[in-house]
This record gives C-alpha cells, sequence and structure tokens, in this order.
C-alpha cells in the first residue's frame, strides 16, 4: 500500500531522510519512531505529496505522489504536525471547507459522521477557538477521515495531549486500523509504538531498525539475570567476573545488585546462583532481567549516532 | 468540479470575514471618506478658486465656471473610486496566504484535492467581488448625494458613456488585479507587512491615473477608457497565471516553520 526505495530528502547540506526503503501492506499499522528532527514529518511530508524527495521513489495506493499528489491527496489523510484551523469559525464550518474539497462526498453527511465519531457532535456549532488542545487535536482526526481515506499518514497524533486524551486518541486509532486502513503513524513515544504498531520502523535519518515490537526487542536484549545481595561485596563480584560463561557484570546500589550477563541463561542461572552461594553472597533475589523496548531504543539510537 | 471548489473558497472567506467586525469597519469607512470629501471638495473649492475652465465636448455650453468646474470634479469621483478595491485588496488580500501560514492551516489545506488556481482565484474573487459592490454602492451614494445637493443637472455632464466604462468595466478590472497582485505579495512575502509592500504596487499607478488626468495630460474618452478596461483585464488573466506559477507549494510549506 505504502512503498519507499531509498527515499532521500536533502535540505541545502543537511540530509533530511537518508535512503530510506520500507513497504507497508495493506491493513497494515507502522511507526515511525524517532527522535527530533529524525526525519518523521519530511518522510511523512514526502509520501503526502506535500514536498518533493531529492532523490529516491514512493509509492502511495496506486499513486507516485511526487509525480501525481493530487490523486495521492484524493484517497489519502493527512495528519499534520499542528492541527491549524481557522479558529473563529466553528468545528462544523471548518470540517465543511475541507470536505467540499472532495468530490462525490456528500458534505453534510460527511462531516457529521466524523464529528461523531470523533465525540465532537454536541460541540459542532463552536467556535474552535473554545476548543482545548485534546478536542482540536480529535478534530484535526476528524478532518482526517472527513473523506474516508483507505490510507492514514499521521504525524505524532497524540503530542502534547493528557494521558487520558492521549488513551482515548490511541483507541480511536485502533479502531481505524481494525477496519482494515492503512496507517503509518510518527511518535517519540514507545510505549504508544508499541501498543499501537505491528511494526516499527526506527529512524534516524537513515532507518535503523525495522520490526515488530517484540522483535525488536529480543533480537536486542542480552540474556542476564538480575541478582539483589543481602550486601555488596566486591570480592565476590571480581570472582564472577573470572567465570568463563559470563560475559559482563554490571553493579548498583552500592553492589548490591548485579546485572550479570551470562551466554545462556538457561543454562547459567543455577551455577551462577550456585557460584554466588558458593562464595559466601546472600541472595535475596533472583529474576531474569527483560530489557525494556525503551532501553532496546536508546541503545539502537545512541549506536547509531 | 473547480466550480464547487471556488464557491468553497468564497463561502470560507466570507464568513471569516463577517466574523471580523473590525475590518467590516475598515472597509465601510473608506468609500464613506471618498465620498465625504469628493463632495465637500466639489462644494468648497470652485467657491475660492476664480479659475475659469474651458468647455469640454459634451459640457453644457450654459454654464457658469463654477459649474464647469464642479463638474470636472464631480467627475472625479469614478477615478476615486478606484482607489476603494486597491485599498481593501491592501488588507486582505495579503492577509489571505500570509494568514493561512500563521494559522497553520495551509498544510491541511493543500492536502487536499485542491488546485493551485481554484484556491487563488477563489482568493481573488472573495476580495474583488465585496471590493466592486463597495464601489459601486459609493458611486450610488455619490450620485444621490449630489443630487441632493441639486447638482442633478451637473451630473447629466459627468455620467456619459465613459463614465458607465469606467464603473462597470474599469472598476471590476482594477479590483480583480489589486487583489490578484495582493495574493501574489502574501504567497511571496515572509509576513503580513512584506505583502502589502507588495501590494502598494497597484495604488501607485492609479494616483498617476488619476493625476494624468487631471492636469489635462488625457482625457479618458469611451474609447480610451475601452482599451485600457480591456487591457487591464486581460493583465488580469496573465497575473493570475503568474500568481499560479509563483506559489511555490513546497517552498511556502518549508519556509514556514
Ligand atoms: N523546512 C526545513 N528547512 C531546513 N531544514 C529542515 C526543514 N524541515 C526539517 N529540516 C531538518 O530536517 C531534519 C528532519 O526534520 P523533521 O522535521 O523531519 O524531523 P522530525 O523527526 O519530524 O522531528 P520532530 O520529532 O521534532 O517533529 C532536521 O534536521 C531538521 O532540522
Ligand atoms: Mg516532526
Amino acid at each position: 500500500m505504502i512503498r519507499t526505495e531509498n527515499l532521500t530528502r536533502r535540505y541545502g547540506q543537511r540530509t533530511a531522510v537518508d535512503r530510506l526503503t520500507i513497504e507497508i501492506a495493506k491493513g497494515e499499522i507502522v511507526g515511525l519512531l524517532g527522535p527530533n528532527g529524525a526525519g518523521k514529518t519530511t518522510t511523512i511530508r514526502m509520501l503526502a505529496g506535500m514536498i518533493a524527495p531529492s532523490s529516491g521513489t514512493a509509492r502511495v495506493g496506486e499513486y507516485d505522489p511526487a509525480r501525481e499528489p493530487e490523486a495521492v491527496h484524493e484517497s489519502l489523510g493527512l495528519l499534520t504536525e499542528a492541527p491549524g484551523f481557522y479558529e473563529r469559525l466553528t468545528a462544523e464550518q471548518n470540517l465543511a471547507y475541507f470536505a467540499r474539497f472532495y468530490d462525490r462526498i456528500d458534505t453534510a453527511a460527511a462531516v457529521e459522521r466524523s464529528l461523531d465519531r470523533m465525540g465532537l457532535l454536541d460541540r459542532r456549532r463552536d467556535r474552535v477557538a473554545s476548543f482545548s488542545k485534546g478536542m482540536k487535536q480529535r478534530l484535526a482526526l476528524a478532518r482526517v477521515l472527513v473523506h474516508n481515506p483507505q490510507i492514514l499518514l499521521l504525524d505524532e497524533p497524540t503530542a502534547g495531549l493528557d494521558p487520558e486524551a492521549a488513551r482515548d486518541l490511541r483507541k480511536l486509532i485502533i479502531d481505524l486500523r481494525e477496519e482494515g486502513r492503512t496507517i503509518l503513524v510518527s511518535t517519540h513515544n514507545l510505549t504508544e509504538a508499541e501498543g499501537l504498531c505491528q511494526r516499527i520502523a526506527v529512524i534516524q535519518t537513515r532507518l535503523i531498525a525495522l520490526d515488530t515490537p517484540a522483535a525488536l526487542r529480543d533480537a536486542r536484549s542480552r540474556s542476564a539475570v538480575r541478582v539483589r545481595l543481602v550486601r555488596g561485596n566486591s570480592g565476590l563480584v571480581a570472582a564472577l567476573r573470572e567465570l568463563p560463561f559470563v560475559e559482563n557484570t554490571e553493579v548498583t546500589d552500592g553492589e548490591s545488585l548485579l546485572i550479570v550477563a551470562v551466554e545462556d541463561i538457561d543454562r547459567d542461572r543455577p551455577r551462577l546462583v550456585a557460584r554466588i552461594v558458593e562464595l559466601g553472597g546472600e541472595i535475596l533475589e533472583v529474576a531474569e532481567e527483560r530489557r525494556s523496548l525503551e532501553e532496546v531504543y536508546l541503545d539502537l539510537v545512541r549506536e547509531d549516532a | 468540479m473547480s466550480g464547487r471548489r471556488i464557491r468553497n473558497v468564497l463561502r470560507k472567506e466570507w464568513l471569516l470575514m463577517a466574523r471580523s467586525p473590525s475590518s467590516l469597519l475598515f472597509v465601510a469607512g473608506i468609500p464613506l471618506l471618498l465620498i465625504g470629501q469628493a463632495l465637500l471638495l466639489s462644494w468648497i473649492l470652485p467657491r475660492f478658486l476664480g479659475v475659469d475652465v474651458p468647455i469640454a465636448s459634451g459640457m453644457a455650453e450654459d454654464l457658469g465656471s463654477i459649474e464647469r468646474f464642479r463638474i470636472l470634479l464631480l467627475d472625479q469621483f469614478r477615478f476615486f473610486v478606484l482607489l476603494i478595491p486597491a485599498m481593501v485588496a491592501n488588507v486582505f488580500a495579503t492577509l489571505s496566504i500570509v494568514e493561512e501560514k500563521l494559522t497553520r492551516t495551509l498544510e491541511p489545506l493543500l492536502a487536499t484535492p485542491v488546485r493551485t488556481w481554484e484556491l487563488l482565484l477563489g482568493k481573488v474573487l472573495s476580495g474583488a467581488i465585496p471590493a466592486v459592490a463597495v464601489a459601486w454602492a459609493s458611486t450610488g451614494l455619490f450620485v444621490l448625494l449630489a443630487i441632493g445637493l441639486g447638482w442633478g443637472p451637473l451630473l447629466r455632464s459627468v455620467i456619459d458613456p465613459s463614465w458607465h466604462l469606467s464603473v462597470f468595466l474599469l472598476t471590476p478590472a482594477i479590483s480583480i488585479l489589486s487583489f490578484v497582485l495582493g495574493v501574489i505579495g502574501s504567497s511571496r512575502a515572509s509576513d503580513a507587512k512584506g505583502a502589502q509592500n507588495l501590494a502598494v504596487v497597484v495604488v501607485l499607478p492609479l494616483f498617476a491615473l488619476i493625476a494624468v488626468q487631471v492636469v489635462g495630460w488625457v482625457r479618458f474618452t469611451p474609447p480610451l477608457t475601452l482599451a485600457l478596461s480591456l487591457g487591464i483585464a486581460a493583465l488580469d488573466v496573465l497575473m493570475l497565471r503568474l500568481a499560479v506559477r509563483l506559489f511555490a507549494r513546497e517552498s511556502i510549506l518549508i519556509r514556514w516553520r
């Protein structure tokens, strides 16, 4: 449904997006994850036919956004980084204005359906100036949906929303996915990407990783055992570092918390525990150390920089 | 379906105008000022200045010199009225794109299938139509007030074929030109001030127009008025095309962050 090949955009000397190749299947929801300035907005703008790539190609639905932007616009919903409304007009007037640029849609019905879906029907006659940030964001999503597009590009949909409003919006996006729409959503919120997306593309100018959240986490997670001792003991730590199956030992909390990376967690955990006891360590707790997606992400981004 | 899209732009612009009382006041204020000034001058000036005005063709032979001078002044109004669209455009057209940039509505707008020419023509007409309406209303009010002041007979010398051409052809053509220039200024400039400076260029030739015929270098005979109107109408089309070409969607988006 969406495909890019070596998509590149430069602003003067600076490369904002570098040879991005990515494919999104129909009905799939993919997260575009990256820190500030990673090129998320630039990528989305190229896909939406708002700016031209410096090199490389893209395909959205059946069209090339650089060559046939109007055809892409007919079937695409773009949630821009800033919501952007005519504040002196009502919610309904705003939506109707944008809706009437699409041929073949019944404006009044489309506007009502869209407002209803975003829970704004009772506020339709209110001026947008009186809306909260969360309501404006929902109205922006209503605008994206007004012509019922099957492909959605959402640029940081929950940016600046409070946790509850963000959660409501995420629910709406999940509903949209369940209706079979193809969605690319940019974010720098990891939990959000994990909760929403089937696959995550981590970008930092280039594509650094592209996989399901689970696979991303597994591929990067070392096997490690977390051991909490009653009290720290530097002799013990030195001895553990000598063990052949121990790859690395991190120490925190006054040497009472050890994160011991081993070759094979199932085989090595009992051996490690036995050795600690032998060395006179008093164990409070032993657990498998699982890395959060956030750590994986920070690692990826840091390694790349 | 371009008609529907252009009407859509018109409707939205007018809704926004209607919700901005201060700008409506401004639009109503200019014509009243112009009318007042024109009538006052026609009334006062001939009393103080003992000028003798040569009888122009079509002017009644038996009028005194005060009347003849008064006719000359009354005749100026059709040129003054051209300033209305120029000034209204300076405020509205220059804001139109700049405001879309500031409110961040331009990007979602350009993400719809709207064509650049539809958007720009809509913007131009949304200003030019009310400007022409105000110009015509002012002309009507001016004529009524002049009759009220007992100058009805004088008006017979003022309202000639060239006057009609001026009001019904030249005024709309100049209105459109003012707004096209305003929109060009608005899409190229980085702020409202810059856009207004660009749009001022339309006001200066108008003053020149008024000057050359006051001094008597040129008389706007019907053929000349017709030729001028058609020339400006052609210029309208050319400039609108230029505006569409100058409206670089991409750089407007990326220069405004
Ligand atoms: N209009 C522009 N002119 C010049 N450079 C730009 C422009 N837009 C973006 N850039 C540069 O391109 C890079 C990518 O920017 P982009 O806005 O795509 O990042 P982003 O991932 O959307 O960031 P954020 O999370 O802050 O929204 C940055 O280095 C930015 O400075
Ligand atoms: Mg961005």
